[in-house]
Protein backbone atom coordinates (compact mmCIF):
# COMPACT_ATOMS: atom_id res chain seq x y z
CA UNK A 1 0.00 0.00 0.00
CA UNK A 2 1.79 3.37 -1.34
CA UNK A 3 1.24 6.05 1.42
CA UNK A 4 -1.26 8.63 0.67
CA UNK A 5 -0.96 12.10 -1.25
CA UNK A 6 -1.88 15.52 0.06
CA UNK A 7 -1.73 18.31 -2.78
CA UNK A 8 -3.70 21.91 -2.70
CA UNK A 9 -5.48 21.15 -5.94
CA UNK A 10 -6.15 17.46 -7.42
CA UNK A 11 -7.31 17.83 -11.20
CA UNK A 12 -8.54 14.33 -12.79
CA UNK A 13 -7.61 13.96 -16.32
CA UNK A 14 -4.97 15.44 -18.15
CA UNK A 15 -6.71 16.52 -21.45
CA UNK A 16 -6.60 19.96 -22.98
CA UNK A 17 -9.32 21.35 -20.34
CA UNK A 18 -7.17 19.72 -17.25
CA UNK A 19 -4.18 20.92 -18.32
CA UNK A 20 -5.48 24.23 -18.89
CA UNK A 21 -6.93 24.24 -15.17
CA UNK A 22 -3.73 22.59 -13.48
CA UNK A 23 -1.58 25.31 -15.21
CA UNK A 24 -3.50 28.01 -14.41
CA UNK A 25 -3.95 27.07 -10.83
CA UNK A 26 -0.04 26.55 -10.63
CA UNK A 27 0.84 29.97 -12.31
CA UNK A 28 -1.51 31.35 -9.66
CA UNK A 29 0.29 29.76 -6.39
CA UNK A 30 -1.09 26.51 -5.87
CA UNK A 31 0.37 22.87 -5.38
CA UNK A 32 -1.26 21.00 -8.39
CA UNK A 33 -0.94 17.23 -9.02
CA UNK A 34 -2.56 16.27 -12.07
CA UNK A 35 -3.52 12.49 -12.59
CA UNK A 36 -4.05 10.78 -15.97
CA UNK A 37 -4.82 7.11 -16.49
CA UNK A 38 -3.46 6.75 -19.68
CA UNK A 39 0.12 6.17 -19.88
CA UNK A 40 0.37 8.55 -22.62
CA UNK A 41 -1.07 11.97 -22.76
CA UNK A 42 -3.02 12.63 -25.73
CA UNK A 43 -2.94 9.26 -26.92
CA UNK A 44 -5.07 7.16 -28.45
CA UNK A 45 -6.99 10.55 -30.14
CA UNK A 46 -10.54 10.84 -29.57
CA UNK A 47 -11.00 13.48 -31.88
CA UNK A 48 -11.62 14.79 -35.42
CA UNK A 49 -8.72 17.29 -34.89
CA UNK A 50 -10.15 20.70 -36.42
CA UNK A 51 -10.53 23.76 -34.08
CA UNK A 52 -11.19 27.49 -34.32
CA UNK A 53 -7.95 29.69 -33.28
CA UNK A 54 -9.23 33.24 -31.91
CA UNK A 55 -9.26 32.02 -28.70
CA UNK A 56 -5.54 30.47 -27.77
CA UNK A 57 -4.09 33.59 -27.03
CA UNK A 58 -6.51 34.53 -24.29
CA UNK A 59 -5.93 31.34 -22.53
CA UNK A 60 -2.20 31.71 -23.17
CA UNK A 61 -1.85 28.68 -25.66
CA UNK A 62 0.89 29.86 -28.41
CA UNK A 63 1.17 28.24 -31.84
CA UNK A 64 3.18 25.18 -32.46
CA UNK A 65 4.71 22.35 -34.29
CA UNK A 66 1.09 20.51 -32.93
CA UNK A 67 -0.47 22.53 -36.10
CA UNK A 68 -1.02 20.48 -39.35
CA UNK A 69 -2.75 23.22 -41.45
CA UNK A 70 -4.11 26.52 -41.68
CA UNK A 71 -7.69 26.15 -43.15
CA UNK A 72 -8.93 29.84 -44.95
CA UNK A 73 -12.65 28.41 -44.75
CA UNK A 74 -15.03 25.71 -44.13
CA UNK A 75 -17.58 24.26 -46.78
CA UNK A 76 -20.78 23.39 -46.29
CA UNK A 77 -22.46 20.85 -48.33
CA UNK A 78 -25.94 20.55 -48.45
CA UNK A 79 -27.74 16.57 -48.99
CA UNK A 80 -27.71 17.37 -52.97
CA UNK A 81 -24.13 18.69 -52.66
CA UNK A 82 -25.20 22.49 -52.99
CA UNK A 83 -21.84 24.09 -51.41
CA UNK A 84 -22.08 27.05 -49.00
CA UNK A 85 -18.64 28.72 -48.03
CA UNK A 86 -17.88 29.88 -44.92
CA UNK A 87 -14.44 32.29 -44.85
CA UNK A 88 -12.80 33.63 -42.36
CA UNK A 89 -14.08 37.34 -43.09
CA UNK A 90 -17.42 36.30 -41.42
CA UNK A 91 -16.57 33.41 -39.35
CA UNK A 92 -12.97 34.34 -38.20
CA UNK A 93 -13.90 32.42 -35.20
CA UNK A 94 -15.29 28.94 -36.27
CA UNK A 95 -12.16 29.19 -39.13
CA UNK A 96 -8.68 27.60 -37.92
CA UNK A 97 -6.73 24.50 -37.46
CA UNK A 98 -6.59 21.03 -38.36
CA UNK A 99 -3.79 19.79 -35.75
CA UNK A 100 -2.55 16.53 -34.18
CA UNK A 101 -3.92 16.15 -30.92
CA UNK A 102 -1.98 13.96 -29.71
CA UNK A 103 0.83 17.10 -29.90
CA UNK A 104 -1.41 19.48 -28.32
CA UNK A 105 -2.47 17.81 -25.98
CA UNK A 106 1.35 17.16 -24.82
CA UNK A 107 2.39 20.70 -25.27
CA UNK A 108 -0.23 22.01 -22.95
CA UNK A 109 0.72 19.37 -20.52
CA UNK A 110 4.47 20.76 -21.00
CA UNK A 111 2.80 23.99 -20.08
CA UNK A 112 1.34 22.82 -16.73
CA UNK A 113 4.54 21.01 -16.03
CA UNK A 114 6.52 24.48 -17.02
CA UNK A 115 4.03 25.97 -13.75
CA UNK A 116 5.00 23.10 -11.34
CA UNK A 117 2.17 21.10 -11.92
CA UNK A 118 3.08 17.37 -10.53
CA UNK A 119 1.60 14.70 -13.27
CA UNK A 120 1.50 11.23 -12.78
CA UNK A 121 0.85 8.74 -15.89
CA UNK A 122 -1.34 5.22 -15.76
CA UNK A 123 -3.48 6.60 -12.62
CA UNK A 124 -7.04 6.67 -12.48
CA UNK A 125 -9.28 8.28 -10.04
CA UNK A 126 -11.26 5.21 -8.72
CA UNK A 127 -13.76 7.16 -6.13
CA UNK A 128 -14.41 9.77 -4.29
CA UNK A 129 -13.13 11.27 -0.90
CA UNK A 130 -16.04 12.93 0.83
CA UNK A 131 -15.98 14.59 4.32
CA UNK A 132 -19.13 16.28 5.80
CA UNK A 133 -20.66 16.69 2.30
CA UNK A 134 -17.50 18.31 0.97
CA UNK A 135 -15.02 16.51 -1.67
CA UNK A 136 -11.84 16.35 0.37
CA UNK A 137 -9.80 14.63 -2.51
CA UNK A 138 -10.11 11.28 -4.70
CA UNK A 139 -9.35 7.30 -4.49
CA UNK A 140 -6.75 6.67 -6.80
CA UNK A 141 -4.93 3.83 -8.29
CA UNK A 142 -1.72 3.91 -9.83
CA UNK A 143 0.30 0.79 -11.37
CA UNK A 144 -2.35 -1.17 -9.28
CA UNK A 145 -1.47 0.49 -6.27
CA UNK A 146 -4.54 1.91 -4.73
CA UNK A 147 -4.53 5.27 -2.18
CA UNK A 148 -5.85 8.18 -1.40
CA UNK A 149 -4.93 11.83 -2.78
CA UNK A 150 -6.40 14.25 0.41
CA UNK A 151 -7.03 17.79 -1.70
CA UNK A 152 -8.43 21.00 -0.89
CA UNK A 153 -9.72 21.26 -4.45
CA UNK A 154 -10.57 18.46 -6.87
CA UNK A 155 -11.37 18.84 -10.78
CA UNK A 156 -13.02 16.30 -12.83
CA UNK A 157 -11.71 16.51 -15.89
CA UNK A 158 -12.08 13.29 -16.71
CA UNK A 159 -13.59 13.60 -20.65
CA UNK A 160 -16.98 12.37 -22.17
CA UNK A 161 -17.23 9.14 -20.61
CA UNK A 162 -16.67 10.94 -16.99
CA UNK A 163 -17.23 8.80 -13.50
CA UNK A 164 -15.98 11.42 -11.28
CA UNK A 165 -18.85 14.04 -11.72
CA UNK A 166 -21.40 11.27 -10.78
CA UNK A 167 -19.67 10.02 -8.10
CA UNK A 168 -19.05 13.14 -6.04
CA UNK A 169 -23.08 13.86 -6.91
CA UNK A 170 -23.52 16.02 -10.34
CA UNK A 171 -26.06 14.23 -12.93
CA UNK A 172 -23.81 14.31 -16.02
CA UNK A 173 -25.94 11.76 -17.63
CA UNK A 174 -26.78 12.55 -20.98
CA UNK A 175 -29.73 11.67 -23.20
CA UNK A 176 -30.20 9.93 -25.85
CA UNK A 177 -30.56 12.58 -28.46
CA UNK A 178 -27.93 14.78 -26.74
CA UNK A 179 -25.38 12.21 -28.08
CA UNK A 180 -23.38 11.59 -31.15
CA UNK A 181 -21.65 8.40 -31.94
CA UNK A 182 -18.72 9.12 -33.99
CA UNK A 183 -16.28 7.46 -35.91
CA UNK A 184 -13.17 8.67 -38.13
CA UNK A 185 -10.56 7.27 -40.72
CA UNK A 186 -7.12 9.31 -41.20
CA UNK A 187 -6.70 8.11 -45.04
CA UNK A 188 -4.40 8.63 -47.66
CA UNK A 189 -4.33 9.29 -51.07
CA UNK A 190 -7.21 11.19 -50.78
CA UNK A 191 -8.52 14.55 -53.10
CA UNK A 192 -9.09 17.18 -50.37
CA UNK A 193 -8.16 20.41 -50.59
CA UNK A 194 -5.76 21.62 -47.66
CA UNK A 195 -7.71 25.38 -47.97
CA UNK A 196 -10.94 24.00 -46.06
CA UNK A 197 -12.68 21.85 -43.71
CA UNK A 198 -15.74 20.16 -45.25
CA UNK A 199 -19.28 18.78 -43.75
CA UNK A 200 -21.78 16.94 -45.16
CA UNK A 201 -25.70 17.64 -43.73
CA UNK A 202 -28.70 15.97 -44.04
CA UNK A 203 -29.42 11.50 -44.27
CA UNK A 204 -26.18 11.05 -45.00
CA UNK A 205 -25.88 11.11 -41.32
CA UNK A 206 -28.77 11.67 -39.50
CA UNK A 207 -28.55 13.97 -36.27
CA UNK A 208 -25.00 14.93 -37.40
CA UNK A 209 -22.56 15.11 -39.91
CA UNK A 210 -19.52 14.12 -42.24
CA UNK A 211 -16.25 15.74 -41.81
CA UNK A 212 -12.92 15.93 -44.05
CA UNK A 213 -10.44 17.68 -42.25
CA UNK A 214 -7.04 18.19 -44.32
CA UNK A 215 -4.04 17.41 -42.71
CA UNK A 216 -1.98 17.65 -45.71
CA UNK A 217 -2.08 17.02 -49.39
CA UNK A 218 -3.54 13.94 -49.67
CA UNK A 219 -4.18 13.10 -46.38
CA UNK A 220 -7.18 14.14 -43.93
CA UNK A 221 -9.38 12.63 -41.43
CA UNK A 222 -12.94 11.46 -42.39
CA UNK A 223 -15.62 10.96 -39.92
CA UNK A 224 -18.94 10.80 -39.02
CA UNK A 225 -21.13 11.76 -35.88
CA UNK A 226 -24.66 10.41 -35.82
CA UNK A 227 -26.98 11.17 -33.30
CA UNK A 228 -27.52 7.95 -30.99
CA UNK A 229 -31.22 8.79 -30.52
CA UNK A 230 -31.74 8.21 -34.48
CA UNK A 231 -29.78 4.97 -34.70
CA UNK A 232 -31.34 1.28 -34.14
CA UNK A 233 -28.97 -1.44 -34.94
CA UNK A 234 -25.49 -2.23 -34.58
CA UNK A 235 -22.54 -0.14 -36.00
CA UNK A 236 -24.88 2.25 -37.55
CA UNK A 237 -21.69 5.36 -37.70
CA UNK A 238 -19.22 3.14 -39.52
CA UNK A 239 -21.63 1.53 -41.92
CA UNK A 240 -23.05 5.31 -42.62
CA UNK A 241 -19.29 6.26 -42.73
CA UNK A 242 -18.77 3.24 -44.96
CA UNK A 243 -21.26 4.10 -47.05
CA UNK A 244 -20.46 8.08 -47.62
CA UNK A 245 -16.99 7.23 -48.63
CA UNK A 246 -18.28 4.52 -51.31
CA UNK A 247 -20.40 7.52 -52.59
CA UNK A 248 -17.58 9.50 -52.98
CA UNK A 249 -14.29 8.82 -55.58
CA UNK A 250 -12.25 11.37 -53.71
CA UNK A 251 -12.09 9.60 -50.99
CA UNK A 252 -13.37 5.76 -51.68
CA UNK A 253 -9.44 5.68 -53.84
CA UNK A 254 -7.88 6.35 -50.42
CA UNK A 255 -6.68 3.91 -47.65
CA UNK A 256 -7.18 4.12 -44.42
CA UNK A 257 -3.95 4.24 -41.70
CA UNK A 258 -5.88 4.79 -39.09
CA UNK A 259 -9.61 4.63 -36.89
CA UNK A 260 -10.65 6.58 -34.11
CA UNK A 261 -14.24 6.36 -32.09
CA UNK A 262 -15.75 8.20 -29.74
CA UNK A 263 -19.26 9.78 -28.28
CA UNK A 264 -19.75 13.33 -28.24
CA UNK A 265 -22.06 14.86 -26.16
CA UNK A 266 -24.12 18.20 -27.80
CA UNK A 267 -26.43 18.61 -24.74
CA UNK A 268 -27.43 21.96 -23.17
CA UNK A 269 -25.48 23.46 -20.41
CA UNK A 270 -24.98 21.69 -17.06
CA UNK A 271 -27.16 23.33 -14.60
CA UNK A 272 -24.54 22.90 -11.88
CA UNK A 273 -20.94 22.12 -12.00
CA UNK A 274 -19.33 22.60 -8.75
CA UNK A 275 -19.83 21.18 -4.99
CA UNK A 276 -18.16 22.01 -1.48
CA UNK A 277 -14.25 21.07 -2.68
CA UNK A 278 -15.51 20.04 -6.32
CA UNK A 279 -15.54 21.10 -9.98
CA UNK A 280 -16.54 19.90 -13.10
CA UNK A 281 -15.20 20.64 -16.43
CA UNK A 282 -14.75 20.47 -20.37
CA UNK A 283 -16.31 17.78 -21.66
CA UNK A 284 -17.38 15.92 -18.44
CA UNK A 285 -19.10 19.00 -18.12
CA UNK A 286 -20.77 18.79 -21.47
CA UNK A 287 -19.31 22.00 -22.32
CA UNK A 288 -19.07 20.81 -25.86
CA UNK A 289 -20.65 23.01 -28.55
CA UNK A 290 -23.76 21.02 -29.38
CA UNK A 291 -23.84 22.46 -32.91
CA UNK A 292 -20.18 21.86 -34.27
CA UNK A 293 -19.24 19.11 -31.85
CA UNK A 294 -16.30 21.31 -31.05
CA UNK A 295 -15.03 21.09 -27.40
CA UNK A 296 -11.50 22.30 -27.04
CA UNK A 297 -12.02 26.13 -27.05
CA UNK A 298 -14.67 25.71 -24.31
CA UNK A 299 -12.80 23.35 -22.18
CA UNK A 300 -9.83 25.23 -22.51
CA UNK A 301 -11.67 28.27 -21.81
CA UNK A 302 -13.43 27.04 -19.11
CA UNK A 303 -10.28 25.55 -17.61
CA UNK A 304 -8.12 29.06 -17.43
CA UNK A 305 -10.85 30.06 -15.22
CA UNK A 306 -11.24 26.67 -13.40
CA UNK A 307 -7.72 26.83 -12.55
CA UNK A 308 -7.90 30.26 -11.29
CA UNK A 309 -10.53 29.66 -9.12
CA UNK A 310 -8.98 26.77 -7.96
CA UNK A 311 -5.95 28.95 -6.64
CA UNK A 312 -8.19 31.82 -5.33
CA UNK A 313 -9.83 29.14 -3.10
CA UNK A 314 -6.69 27.39 -1.92
CA UNK A 315 -5.25 30.91 -0.82
CA UNK A 316 -8.17 31.81 1.20
CA UNK A 317 -8.21 28.76 2.77
CA UNK A 318 -12.43 28.58 1.83
CA UNK A 319 -13.23 25.66 -1.42
CA UNK A 320 -16.90 25.69 -0.30
CA UNK A 321 -19.27 25.98 -3.41
CA UNK A 322 -19.77 29.42 -2.32
CA UNK A 323 -16.02 30.28 -3.20
CA UNK A 324 -15.97 27.78 -6.32
CA UNK A 325 -19.24 29.54 -7.47
CA UNK A 326 -17.01 31.73 -8.85
CA UNK A 327 -15.93 29.43 -11.39
CA UNK A 328 -19.82 28.84 -12.45
CA UNK A 329 -20.17 32.16 -12.80
CA UNK A 330 -17.57 33.13 -14.86
CA UNK A 331 -17.48 30.22 -17.32
CA UNK A 332 -22.10 30.86 -17.90
CA UNK A 333 -20.75 33.84 -18.53
CA UNK A 334 -18.43 33.09 -21.48
CA UNK A 335 -19.75 29.96 -23.00
CA UNK A 336 -23.39 29.30 -21.62
CA UNK A 337 -25.57 31.69 -23.84
CA UNK A 338 -23.94 30.25 -26.96
CA UNK A 339 -24.10 26.78 -25.42
CA UNK A 340 -28.14 27.20 -24.83
CA UNK A 341 -28.46 28.78 -28.06
CA UNK A 342 -26.70 25.92 -30.29
CA UNK A 343 -28.34 23.13 -28.53
CA UNK A 344 -31.94 25.04 -29.65
CA UNK A 345 -30.82 25.11 -33.09
CA UNK A 346 -28.94 21.61 -32.70
CA UNK A 347 -32.67 20.35 -31.43
CA UNK A 348 -34.19 21.76 -34.50
CA UNK A 349 -31.71 20.74 -37.55
CA UNK A 350 -31.92 17.14 -36.62
CA UNK A 351 -35.67 16.59 -37.52
CA UNK A 352 -35.17 18.50 -40.76
CA UNK A 353 -35.88 16.92 -44.14
CA UNK A 354 -32.96 16.58 -46.89
CA UNK A 355 -35.04 19.06 -48.86
CA UNK A 356 -35.27 21.24 -46.27
CA UNK A 357 -31.30 21.04 -46.01
CA UNK A 358 -31.45 21.53 -49.46
CA UNK A 359 -33.45 24.74 -49.22
CA UNK A 360 -31.43 26.26 -46.49
CA UNK A 361 -27.59 26.30 -48.16
CA UNK A 362 -29.79 27.46 -51.05
CA UNK A 363 -31.10 30.19 -49.86
CA UNK A 364 -27.51 31.46 -48.18
CA UNK A 365 -26.16 31.13 -51.90
CA UNK A 366 -25.10 34.39 -53.11
CA UNK A 367 -26.19 36.14 -49.37
CA UNK A 368 -23.77 37.97 -48.25
CA UNK A 369 -23.66 37.53 -44.32
CA UNK A 370 -21.77 40.13 -42.65
CA UNK A 371 -21.27 37.73 -39.21
CA UNK A 372 -22.50 34.16 -39.69
CA UNK A 373 -24.75 33.19 -36.60
CA UNK A 374 -27.73 31.11 -36.34
CA UNK A 375 -29.67 34.80 -36.60
CA UNK A 376 -28.30 35.90 -39.44
CA UNK A 377 -28.63 32.71 -41.50
CA UNK A 378 -32.01 31.90 -40.72
CA UNK A 379 -32.91 35.56 -41.89
CA UNK A 380 -31.50 35.08 -45.09
CA UNK A 381 -33.09 31.83 -45.29
CA UNK A 382 -36.79 33.69 -44.27
CA UNK A 383 -36.46 35.76 -47.13
CA UNK A 384 -36.12 33.08 -50.08
CA UNK A 385 -38.09 30.27 -47.98
CA UNK A 386 -40.52 31.95 -45.68
CA UNK A 387 -42.04 28.19 -44.81
CA UNK A 388 -38.69 26.55 -43.78
CA UNK A 389 -38.14 29.26 -41.01
CA UNK A 390 -41.61 28.96 -39.51
CA UNK A 391 -40.38 26.47 -36.89
CA UNK A 392 -37.45 28.70 -36.08
CA UNK A 393 -39.16 31.84 -35.39
CA UNK A 394 -38.25 31.78 -31.70
CA UNK A 395 -34.52 32.39 -33.04
CA UNK A 396 -35.71 35.35 -35.06
CA UNK B 1 -38.66 -13.00 -12.60
CA UNK B 2 -37.63 -13.49 -16.05
CA UNK B 3 -34.01 -14.15 -16.18
CA UNK B 4 -32.20 -11.05 -17.76
CA UNK B 5 -30.55 -11.35 -21.23
CA UNK B 6 -26.92 -12.17 -21.70
CA UNK B 7 -24.30 -8.46 -22.43
CA UNK B 8 -21.54 -9.49 -24.39
CA UNK B 9 -18.79 -6.63 -24.71
CA UNK B 10 -15.94 -7.46 -27.44
CA UNK B 11 -13.11 -5.82 -26.03
CA UNK B 12 -10.38 -8.08 -26.70
CA UNK B 13 -9.57 -5.28 -29.50
CA UNK B 14 -11.00 -7.98 -32.60
CA UNK B 15 -14.29 -4.98 -32.45
CA UNK B 16 -13.67 -2.23 -29.59
CA UNK B 17 -12.00 0.37 -30.49
CA UNK B 18 -11.49 1.74 -26.52
CA UNK B 19 -13.40 4.76 -27.52
CA UNK B 20 -15.60 5.26 -24.27
CA UNK B 21 -18.91 6.35 -26.32
CA UNK B 22 -20.34 3.20 -24.46
CA UNK B 23 -19.22 4.14 -20.93
CA UNK B 24 -20.72 7.95 -21.38
CA UNK B 25 -23.93 7.06 -22.75
CA UNK B 26 -24.49 4.38 -19.65
CA UNK B 27 -27.53 5.81 -17.63
CA UNK B 28 -26.61 3.45 -14.86
CA UNK B 29 -22.81 4.74 -15.25
CA UNK B 30 -21.84 0.50 -14.77
CA UNK B 31 -19.61 0.07 -17.86
CA UNK B 32 -16.00 1.02 -16.70
CA UNK B 33 -13.00 2.02 -19.47
CA UNK B 34 -9.52 0.47 -18.44
CA UNK B 35 -7.25 1.93 -21.39
CA UNK B 36 -7.48 -1.70 -23.06
CA UNK B 37 -10.58 -3.69 -20.80
CA UNK B 38 -13.87 -2.96 -20.96
CA UNK B 39 -16.21 -4.23 -18.35
CA UNK B 40 -19.83 -3.61 -16.77
CA UNK B 41 -21.20 -4.71 -13.88
CA UNK B 42 -23.46 -7.32 -14.39
CA UNK B 43 -25.37 -6.44 -10.99
CA UNK B 44 -26.47 -2.90 -12.02
CA UNK B 45 -26.78 -3.79 -15.55
CA UNK B 46 -30.36 -3.76 -16.78
CA UNK B 47 -29.60 -4.13 -20.41
CA UNK B 48 -31.35 -2.10 -22.01
CA UNK B 49 -29.46 -1.71 -24.75
CA UNK B 50 -28.51 2.07 -25.15
CA UNK B 51 -24.76 0.99 -25.22
CA UNK B 52 -25.52 -1.23 -28.40
CA UNK B 53 -26.46 1.67 -30.29
CA UNK B 54 -23.98 3.83 -28.83
CA UNK B 55 -21.05 1.76 -29.92
CA UNK B 56 -20.09 3.04 -32.93
CA UNK B 57 -18.24 -0.16 -34.49
CA UNK B 58 -20.49 -3.05 -33.01
CA UNK B 59 -19.08 -4.24 -30.59
CA UNK B 60 -21.77 -5.29 -27.77
CA UNK B 61 -24.51 -7.61 -28.19
CA UNK B 62 -27.11 -8.62 -26.05
CA UNK B 63 -28.56 -11.83 -26.91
Amino acid sequence: MAPDLTTDVLVIGAGPSGSMAAKWAAKAGARVLMIEKRQEIGSPVRCGEGMSKDWLADVGIKPGRWINVEVEGARIYSPSEKVFEINEKHAGNEVGYVVERDEFDKQLAIDAANEGVEIRLKTAATGILKENGSVVGAKVKQFGTTFDVRAKVTIAADGFESQVGRWAGLPTNIALRDMDTCLQYRMTNVDCDVRYCDFYLGKVAPGGYVWIFPKAEGLANVGIGVQVSQIKGMAEARSYLDRWIDHHPAYAKGKKIDMVGGGVSIAPPMKQTVLDGFMVLGDAARMIDPLTGGGIANGCIAGKICGTVAAEAVHSGDASKKVLDKYEKGWRVRLEEKLYRNWLAKEKLTTLSDETFDKIVDALLGVKLEKLNVHNILKAVHEKYPEVTKEFEAFL
Amino acid sequence: MPSKKSLHIESSGQLCIYCGACVGICPLNCIYLDETRITFDEKICTRCEICVRACPVGAIEIG
